[in-house]
């Protein structure tokens, strides 16, 4: 039985091509991610060890306290001081420990001008520390000259301090928080064995400067180095003894490995985002090789009329077709795992070209094979079921029919399964998206495949009425040949359908996408127009400096800033995120989606839609507490969008319980007779002193650089999707190929009737566009449909428009057309080329 | 070959040479043939299996080409074309009805018809249509499809193709082949009445004594050379001369 099914492969190949085609396409997508990921994980599992490989025992935080049970504030950042760090010294084993802190800011290269893009910002970020003296602290080796001795000194590491233009000797700006430090450079260094850090720049500078600048002589983690043969875990153990609480001491190696571990399951992530993007192109593979089968059962329903017909069993049919689908599947399944890799290869050789050696060594994982066999096998076997169960049915007797086309069996079954599957998925969809329910994307992405399944059964009844509807107009415009197109795509209806609807697949999730996005940029227009602010601020490295906030509030002709800060507080045990604006200021810059406005908190606080869910209302007291104290409030009013904070209180109450709070936006309003434009040159110029990386954008600026980030979304998750739409059009041309095929009389009749190659050409020509365009249209109105339904569904986060993206629908439908005429080259010249005399031989 | 009286010729080929294949399996199908069709003739090609009918129909009706050799359309000389002005030929003066196959499965029985004129861009005549249609007795069956019809009924929407766009010459091979004897009988009898009534050229490739028995002559074919014709045949006459032939 093998035997036969491997022959029968082999005996006629080219119609199994596109199916094979497709499904390596998926498979290789999920191997090139997991081949790309396993070698990222090895090449920063190097790094890790690099990092850590000096420091035998390192003193941290503990990551594991459970801020809501102890007390959340005792671990922030500067936790250690001088006197622990001697404490961690003096413990038994311990050779020397060293208190260690980063300084938030960028090195300036030395031709830096400012300008007011974001983007520009200081380049690649800076890791600017304090310097030990000890390669083993500090991971980085003196190269060049000497260490930072003097306050006003500084190194950097060998490859940043010629690419920032700078020589020992010179005077190094660094842009920080608390404004632009200045520095001599007096050596050179180099981190771990080569230097490699992917483009950051690596700083050192003395301890008590770095405690100057952050403005906290505390550290974030002491470092420890234990003596000659003492034994680090139990040395790590000793120090876990004295420690403040929520602090933990944890072995060099262990760190290292805690931190793969960590960066392993990102990239998990990474690896399941593409698992999904590989299933989406096999599900839509799937459809080829239903098709293919398909074609193939009829095309040899003699055959296996006679096989019946001599003894064979339905069910050895059947397994025999099963088996036929497994030769494909490990045969394709192999190229794809193969054509992963190399493509893996290829894209790490060239990414490294430009971000230097980030990639471990890049070899084929496991994972890779194992989920690619089984993806391509699990996809091919299913999609055969089918076809093979179609072909076990056959009677004996279709061995003696003339002619092998399938049977006209009705459509009533099918459309009553497919009727029934989008009702299904529809409803499942409005109660993933509408009832409050937990895990709403179960449901939503199930009804999504049901609603698909369920579409592409009913498409093939819609076909037939639309097949007519368009054989009028077809006929008007290509005659004969668009006659014939017509009923071609008419006469087997479900193959056409399941062929369309492979590409509607595709094309509805960039729909959905698309109006996902577009509604998102109404979303920010909708906001903007809420805004009376003249400039909103940034920093390209980070948090916005207050000393940059106090700067422009110093400028003539700035009315006022007000700022939105952000934090975290215990509520009633819990953490909840907390906003702070200033109430006087806060509504007149900005129409914030709020009941009343801000300027009635009255040293009270606002609740968001979460807070009223979970049974505040107005007029309760609540007790927050914060990091540096605890305040009983009265809710005095609603904040309408959720997402954003759960409470929003005013500035005094917010250093009352924060101290100084990270502000997230920070809005300028100018007087009413200023020009904005020579404002803001003036401003920029007075920040170019002391925050030059702070920028100001013009809430039109805002407006567009928002816009660009949400269409970079767009193509990512187009690009994503290629591989799916690549693979539809490839069933496209392949469901045309096995039909050129099977009408080889047909094309060599009308050939001997007179009709020309071109016309045979655009006979095929057109069925393969109607097809395209048809599939493109279904896809557009379920994904419009369905992105529509997901915009509403997130009304409470703001969402108040849908955006049909008209645009996008139409280049679309543009492309469709074209990936028609494209997906029919090779069917159309195979049919234009048949042999007359061959076609029209009366001998099978 | 000739007659007293002059004749068009509707088709003719001078030193026709097939060859299939080459070097040790190369296949000689026609072999220097000379033939002339006279117009508005029915004439039948025989001979044993493999001696070349069918690829004589092909060439001269110009679906295949001529190893070497020449041949005509009328006036038109066939070899040397290109293939898209052989394409045109084919779709302006020439019918064609094939042993099986005949329909496009998609297209009515009418649209199978007007096929060739909807290819054209031609108008169709609709008395002359009415007319093929009466004669073939197909009018109650225009708007089947193929699968709905029977051999004998699929076979006459074929000729009625072929008949209606008035081509010059029809080809066909083996027209009767697929079909019971009756239903055979009745296709010949339209074929030659078309011949009779309408002046119509039809040029049959034939291995059936009985179906050559409705031709005006019978070209004998044996290795890819005319051996032989026979005119005003009958049954029995063309059965003796194959036996002849060693058939
Ligand atoms: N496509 C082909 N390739 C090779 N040989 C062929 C081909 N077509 C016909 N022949 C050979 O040419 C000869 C004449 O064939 P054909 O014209 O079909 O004869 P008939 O129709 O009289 O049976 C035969 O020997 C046949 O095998
Ligand atoms: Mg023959």
């Amino acid at each position: 039985m093998f035997r036969l099914a491997v022959k029968s492969v082999r005996h006629n190949p080219k119609r199994l091509v596109l199916t094979a085609v497709a499904v390596a396409l998926g498979v290789a997508l999920a191997a090139a991610t997991f081949t790309l990921t396993n070698a990222l994980s090895g090449g920063f599992t190097k790094l890790f060890e690099e990092i850590y490989a000096g420091t035998d025992v390192i003193v941290e935080v503990d990551p594991d306290a459970d801020p809501a049970e102890e007390d959340p504030f005792a671990a922030t950042e500067s936790v250690f001081t001088g006197a622990d760090v001697d404490e961690v010294a003096a413990v038994d084993g311990v050779s020397s420990a060293w208190g260690g802190r980063q300084v938030m800011g960028s090195v300036l290269a030395a031709d830096f001008e400012p300008t007011n893009d974001v983007m520009a910002g200081g380049g690649p970020p800076s890791q600017l520390f304090n310097w030990a003296g000890d390669p083993r602290v500090d991971q980085a080796t003196l190269v060049e000259g000497d260490g930072p001795a003097a306050d006003d000194e500084i190194v950097l590491d060998l490859d940043s301090a010629p690419n920032l233009g700078y020589a020992i000797g010179d005077t190094v700006s660094v842009a920080t928080e608390a404004g632009v430090e200045e520095f001599t450079l007096v050596g050179l260094v180099r981190f771990g064995e080569s230097n490699s850090l992917q483009g950051a720049t690596l700083g050192y500078m003395t301890d008590a400067r770095s405690a100057a600048i952050n403005g906290d002589d505390g550290y974030e983690q002491i470092s420890v180095i234990v003596e000659d043969g003492a034994n680090q875990d139990a040395v790590a153990e000793a120090i876990g003894e004295i420690l403040p609480p929520d602090t933990r001491a944890i072995t060099g190696e262990a760190k290292a490995a805690e931190q793969t571990e960590a960066f392993d399951e990102i990239l998990q992530y990474i690896d399941i985002f593409a698992i999904a993007f590989a299933l989406i192109a096999l599900f839509v593979g799937a459809y080829i090789i239903v098709n293919t089968f398909r074609i193939i059962v009829t095309q040899r329903t003699r055959e296996f009329g006679l096989m019946r017909a001599i003894g064979v069993s339905g069910r050895q049919l059947r397994t025999m077709i099963l088996l036929e689908a497994l030769v494909v599947a490990v045969a394709s399944s192999t190229i794809g795992i193969v054509v992963g890799y190399l493509g893996a290869l290829g894209l790490s050789t060239l990414v490294e070209a430009f971000s230097g050696d980030i990639f471990g060594t890049v070899t084929l994982p496991l994972d890779a094979v194992l989920w690619g066999y089984s993806l391509g096998a699990l996809v091919t076997i299913v999609a055969a079921i089918m076809p093979a169960i179609h072909a076990s049915t056959i009677s004996p007797m279709e061995a003696l029919r003339e002619s092998a086309t399938e049977s006209k069996k009705p459509l009533r079954l099918r459309n009553v399964v497919g009727g029934a599957l989008t009702l299904l998925g529809v409803l499942a969809i409005v109660v993933g998206l509408y009832m409050d329910i937990e895990r709403p994307y179960i449901p939503v992405g199930a009804g999504a495949m049901i609603l698909i399944i369920g579409v592409t059964l009913l498409a093939a009844q819609v076909l037939v009425p639309l097949a007519y509807g368009l054989k009028a107009t077809l006929t008007r415009i290509f005659r004969v040949d668009g006659k014939l197109a017509a009923n071609n795509i008419h006469r087997e209806p479900r193959r056409s359908a399941n062929t369309a609807a492979a590409l509607m697949i595709g094309v509805m999730l960039l729909a959905l996408v698309a109006t996902f996005t577009e509604s998102m940029k109404s979303l920010v227009t909708e906001q903007f127009k809420g805004n009376s602010a003249d400039f909103f601020v940034f920093s390209s490295q980070g948090a916005i400096p207050t000393g940059a906030i106090e700067v422009i509030e110093g400028e003539d002709g700035v009315a006022y800033v007000t700022s939105t800060g952000l934090g975290t507080v215990l509520l009633d045990g819990g953490t909840t995120n907390v906003g702070v604006i200033d109430p006087e200021t806060a509504d007149l810059a900005f129409d914030y989606n709020n009941e009343p406005d801000f300027d009635q908190m009255d040293g009270g606080v606002f609740i968001d839609p979460s807070m009223v869910e979970a049974g505040y209302e107005v007029g309760d007291e609540l007790t927050l507490e914060g990091p540096e104290g605890t305040a009983t409030l009265t809710v005095t009013g609603r904040y309408l969008n959720e997402g954003d904070a759960q409470v929003w209180i005013d500035e005094d109450t917010g250093h009352e319980l924060l101290g100084d709070y990270p502000l997230a936006q920070s809005m300028v309003v100018l007087d009413d007779d200023v020009d904005a434009a020579e404002a803001q040159d003036q401003l920029l110029e007075a920040l170019a002193v002391d925050y030059p990386l702070v920028v100001l954008q013009s809430p039109g600026e805002f407006e567009q650089l928002a816009n660009q980030f949400i269409d970079l979304l767009l193509g990512i998750i187009s690009a994503m999707l290629g591989a799916a739409l690549v693979i539809a059009l490839l069933g496209v041309a392949n469901t045309l190929l096995l039909s050129v095929t099977e009408r080889t009389r047909e094309i060599g009749l009308l050939r001997a009737v007179g009709v020309r190659r071109r016309s045979i050409r655009r006979m095929i020509r057109i069925e393969s566009m109607v097809m395209a365009i048809f599939g493109t249209i279904l896809g557009m109105i379920l994904g419009v449909g369905l992105g529509a339904a997901l915009v509403r569904a997130l009304e409470d986060f703001g969402f108040t428009t849908i955006t049909i993206p008209w645009v996008w629908l139409l280049l679309y439908t543009i492309s469709a057309a074209i990936a028609g005429v494209l997906a029919a080259v090779w069917p159309a010249r195979r049919a234009a080329k048949l042999d007359i005399l061959q076609a029209i031989a009366f001998d099978g | 070959m000739t007659t007293s009286t002059t004749v068009t010729i509707a088709a003719s080929m001078r030193g026709g040479t097939k060859d299939y294949g080459s070097g040790d399996a190369a296949v000689r199908a026609l072999d220097g043939l000379d033939v002339d069709i006279a117009q508005s003739e029915f004439t039948a090609i025989m001979g044993p299996s493999g001696s070349g009918k069918s690829t004589l129909l092909h060439t001269l009706a110009g679906l295949d080409r001529l190893t070497a050799g020449e041949s005509w359309i009328g006036e038109t000389q066939i070899t040397g074309l290109s293939e898209d002005k052989i394409t045109q030929v084919r779709r302006d003066k020439i019918g064609f009805v094939f042993q099986a196959f005949n329909l496009i499965p998609s297209l009515s029985a009418r649209e199978n018809i007007t096929l060739p004129l909807d290819i054209a861009g031609r108008d169709i005549d609709p008395a002359w249509f009415e007319e093929i249609i009466s004669i073939l007795g197909l009018g109650d069956r225009l708007t089947h499809l193929p699968a709905e019809l029977s051999g004998g009924q699929q076979q006459r929407v074929a000729v009625a193709r072929a008949l209606v766009a008035r081509p010059e010459l029809i080809f066909a091979d083996e027209p009767s082949g697929n079909l019971d004897s009756r239903s055979g009988a009745e296709l010949l009898g339209f074929m030659r009445r078309a011949v009779k009534e309408f002046g119509q050229t039809i040029v049959m490739v034939t291995h059936d004594p009985t179906a050559a028995s409705y031709s005006d002559r019978v070209l004998f074919l044996a290795d890819g050379r005319i051996v032989d014709e026979m005119r005003e045949p009958t049954a029995d006459r063309v059965l003796d001369r194959m036996k002849q032939m060693g058939h």
